[in-house]
């Protein structure tokens, strides 16, 4: 091994131009993989979820989806128990969990075939994302976390996913939907430590108009992913009362 | 099941362990989004109790850690506490180790009350252990 090392590190940033609230590696940007397209790759933190709006979108559920998300409110039912994550079941797309999760991307060197999303939790599951440039198949099972075919704009990885199955929740709430679900993500490293995740509801059955939702996620540097295997010690289902998200909570 | 703890005699621990402990508190900021369950479906924000007891196992465990400790009442009686915390991973991230509250260790801790009307509570802010030392379990999920 040679002892003569080269600095890749950017180092023309002057005291000045750095803003003294921001994070050290705010201000860097986001690495690419030897060919140029961006590399996601890493140990991410939040992100996903329905709670913001994009600028301008309004989410409006079809009567079906309102009569469910009605009953799962009722303060007098115990309907939080309906929801799957409670069982330790996948989350499904784009309700996320305040665990780490990573991003793998291969091969690194020449064309890309898989991006992949392991999460640590809830529950410890991946999603695969098919790069190679098929189509979803025509007969798709239902599944947690569809089809999802991937394709690069630019420096936006975007991410068409269909073939979900109706029993994971969008929220804690309750928010519903169909069979009929497509989503499609756009992720964008906007810095070294940045990842924004704008994520497109579309399902024609629960909701009168597609709807945006934009979200972003932080990296976590040096982290890696711990075991989450949360049938372990599930002592929670059936024990809930009222709505999901009740009053009174601190 | 493997829980830590149960049948052994508390280990003294490393006085390293605990400036570990006390920086978690404020390393380990916890996200704001509810984990595994809806948290105010099973517990209520609005009624949390001192208790004073005897820890007398604790599960080292996803998706919750859980400590039990037994609470003597005013005429003696002794009722058997179930506390949930953060998720095992989630301590371990805020310095907490299996090792950091163990069987026999004296502790007062604050808990918000389970709906269903059981022995369960969420353990919330710190648990003071009899020497004074705080274990800081994060906020509730």
């Amino acid at each position: 091994m040679a002892a003569v090392g080269i600095c890749l590190l950017p180092v023309t940033a002057s005291p000045q131009a750095v803003d003294p609230n921001a994070s050290a590696t705010e201000t860097l940007p986001a690495p690419r993989l030897p060919d140029g397209r961006p590399d996601l790759s890493g140990v991410w933190m939040g992100g996903g979820g329905i709670g913001r709006l994009a600028p301008g979108e309004e989410m409006i559920m079809t009567p079906w989806a309102q009569a469910i998300f009605d009953y799962r409110q009722d303060p007098e039912g115990d309907a939080a128990n309906e929801d799957p994550n409670l069982y330790c079941l996948p989350s499904g797309v784009p309700r996320m969990s305040p665990y780490p999760w990573r991003i793998i991307q291969t091969p690194t060197h020449g064309p890309e075939t898989h991006v992949f999303i392991l999460f640590e939790g809830n529950i410890h599951s991946y999603r695969q994302i098919f790069m190679d440039g098929r189509e979803h198949p025509e007969d798709l099972d239902p599944t947690w976390y569809g089809h999802s075919i991937g394709r690069w704009e630019g420096d936006t990885l975007v991410v068409d996913t269909i073939g979900y199955n109706d029993l994971f929740w969008f929220s804690f709430q309750g928010h519903p939907h169909s069979v009929e679900l497509r989503t499609i993500e756009r992720f964008t490293r906007t810095g070294l430590d940045t990842l924004q995740w704008d994520i497109t509801i579309d399902d024609p059955v629960a909701y009168e108009k597609p709807f945006t939702v934009t979200s972003q996620a932080r990296l976590m540097p040096g982290e890696e992913l711990l075991e989450y295997i949360c049938q372990e010690n599930n002592t929670s289902a059936g024990r809930l009362r009222g709505p999901a998200i009740s009053p009174g909570g601190p | 099941m493997r829980a830590s703890g149960i049948g052994r005699p508390r280990q003294r621990r490393a006085p390293w362990l605990w400036a570990l402990l006390l920086a978690g508190a404020t390393l380990g900021a916890a996200e704001p989004a509810p984990a595994h369950h809806a948290w105010s479906a099973e517990y209520d924000g609005n009624d949390a109790r001192e208790l004073r007891g005897v820890v007398t196992r604790v599960e080292w465990t996803n998706p919750h850690v859980r400590f039990y400790v037994d609470v003597e009442d005013a005429d003696g009686a002794v009722t058997n506490w179930d506390l949930e915390m953060q998720s095992a991973n989630t301590l371990r991230r805020n310095g907490w180790t299996r090792e950091a509250l163990g069987v026999g260790d004296e502790v007062i801790v604050e808990a918000y009350m389970a709906r269903d009307g059981s022995t369960r509570g969420n353990a919330r802010g710190n648990v003071r252990l009899a020497d004074g030392r705080r274990l800081f379990v994060g906020e509730p999920e």
